[in-house]
């Protein structure tokens, strides 16, 4: 290890100890800083697993026209097969829909045998392949459904662009009010190495005198910010972590369902980028500081 | 080693020099003396580049000051010892470490700065003593530490600012007896003081100021 990197790792080391108080402050302030960009990304990432979901789960319902012949519709659910984007047709029949619809409501038998057989029309199941299941190319396929043979299609289209339009607003509120929070985290965390740097400003200004450059000055006080960082990272993953373990029991017993399958913890990715981010933070933090101290002194 | 030529520095509308020029060759030892306000610390602070000229050319071994970028800055003070009134001495750091600082700055390794902080703690008198702290210590003792510390990486230049204000008679001329024996070894020694009783002890040559102009040299 160079010696000046050794000089840098045990000046650190050594105001970490001295300034024990204000370094923990520091840590947590990103600790604090870095669990609420934690939560943001779990809510964001397990909604875009359960709108992933939904759009695998998507299927179309093709309601033929009353006229249309039954061999017509036969032909018509075997053309549908053949194409690549589709991966399984099922042919309803007027009498098996209505059939199902009378053991979905029993309550409503008496209606509905008075309504007949033909309340609902016969229809195509269509389930796409999962590249074809997207919002986007579900429409552009439902589209090309004949006209004359179907009265109506029906993909759940609309709620689906609805919550990805609310995805969308959350991911953009998630954007300012994580800046807003990064920003005072970085003031905050920033004065609280002034501080430091402050309390060691006789010991700085002699360094300068004796010949230090800024980059030995600065140096470890970048380590102390990394140092500050990783550790508040850490302790924000625990607290994640308890949140997580938390919510996920809280909501068992409430909707007594299997919550554990449905909410998940962050992956690797985003667990990295919660430690990138308190890494930043600390040495932005520290670097600003130090540059704002350096910059009065000559 | 030392050239200033027709060198002012203003604040403001207040001159602290105006207009001066002199010559000081290697190994000279001289004096910068003159009433309170006279400009004296402003020469010392503009050598070691603390503060740059408004208007003239200054030469500290070779180097022009005026044009010394803030890059260069601490390239230039490795080559220049500075003492203090007030030692600035690091009070949670021993004597050994507060010496070894100008050696550390250089990413000199530990053997040497240990070998080098032993052998200029001795030339100051304090040999054995690097473990203790400053504030254990005498002004003169704490003042030696900081004539150490500005010779450990054995400077061309040393300055002096007031160095023995804080200092009783008899510490007064310890500290000047040592400055003397570094100026012995060739080091160019300036030695900014009002004490006109030191300087009868110890002549040398005196620069001095009134109002910001060099009035004797």
């Amino acid at each position: 290890m160079p010696k000046r990197l050794q000089h840098a790792l045990r000046r650190a080391m050594r105001s970490l100890w001295e300034n024990a108080y204000l370094n923990s402050v520091s840590t947590g302030v990103i600790a604090a800083t870095v669990l609420l960009f934690g939560v943001y990304l779990s809510v964001q990432f397990n909604l875009n697993r359960m709108v992933d979901t939904w759009d695998r789960d998507i299927h179309i319902s093709a309601y033929f026209h009353p006229d249309v012949p039954e061999q017509r519709r036969f032909d018509v659910r075997d053309d549908i097969a053949q194409r690549t984007e589709v991966e399984q047709v099922r042919y309803v029949s007027a009498e098996a829909a209505n059939q199902w619809m009378q053991q979905r409501m029993p309550a409503m038998e008496s209606i509905l045998e008075e309504l007949g057989t033909d309340t609902l029309p016969a229809s195509l199941e269509i389930s796409l392949t999962a590249s074809a299941a997207r919002p986007t190319s579900i429409d552009g396929f439902a589209r090309t459904l004949s006209v004359t043979d179907f009265s109506d299609v029906d993909y759940g289209q609309e709620w689906i662009e609805k919550f990805e339009g609310f995805l969308s607003l959350l991911k953009l509120l998630g954007a300012i009010m994580g800046s807003l929070i990064l920003v005072a985290a970085l003031f905050l965390v920033m004065n609280t190495v002034h501080l430091v740097v402050y309390n060691r400003r006789n010991e700085l200004e002699i360094q300068k005198l004796v010949g230090a450059t800024d980059a030995y000055i600065v140096a470890p006080f970048l380590v102390e910010g990394l140092t500050q960082g990783l550790f508040g990272s850490l302790l924000a993953l625990f607290g994640l972590a308890a949140v997580h373990q938390l919510l996920v029991e809280r909501l068992k017993d409430t909707f007594e369902l299997a919550i554990n399958s449905e909410l998940q913890f962050l992956p690797g990715t985003y667990i990295a980028a919660l430690f990138i981010a308190g890494s930043i933070l600390g040495v932005g933090a520290a670097f600003l500081a130090v540059y704002r101290f350096l910059s009065k002194v000559s | 080693m030392i050239r200033a030529y027709h060198v002012t520095k203003r604040y403001g509308d207040v001159h602290a020099l105006r207009d001066v020029t002199v010559k000081l060759g290697k190994g000279e030892f001289c004096y910068v003396t003159g009433p309170s306000g006279a400009g004296k610390t402003t020469l010392l602070k503009m050598l070691y580049g603390s503060v740059t000229p408004t208007e003239g050319k200054l030469l500290v071994g070779g180097v022009d000051i005026s044009r010394l970028s803030r890059r260069r800055l601490p390239y230039l003070r490795r080559n220049i010892g500075i003492v203090f009134q007030d030692f600035k001495l690091i009070p949670s750091r021993t004597l050994s470490e507060n010496v070894g600082l100008a050696l550390e700055v250089l990413g000199t390794s530990r053997d040497v700065i240990n070998r080098r902080v032993n052998a200029v703690l001795s030339i100051v008198g304090l040999r054995g003593r690097g473990h203790e702290y400053p504030m254990t210590l005498s002004g003169g003792e704490q003042q030696r530490v900081a004539v150490a510390r500005a010779i450990v990486n054995d400077p061309s230049i040393l300055l002096a600012d007031e160095p023995t204000g804080n200092l009783d008679g008899a510490m007064a001329i310890e500290v000047m007896e040592i400055l003397q024996a570094i100026n012995l070894r060739g080091t160019t020694v300036m030695v900014a003081t009002h004490d006109t009783g030191l300087m009868n002890r110890f002549p040398f040559r005196k620069l001095r100021f009134e109002a910001g102009r060099l009035v004797e040299s």
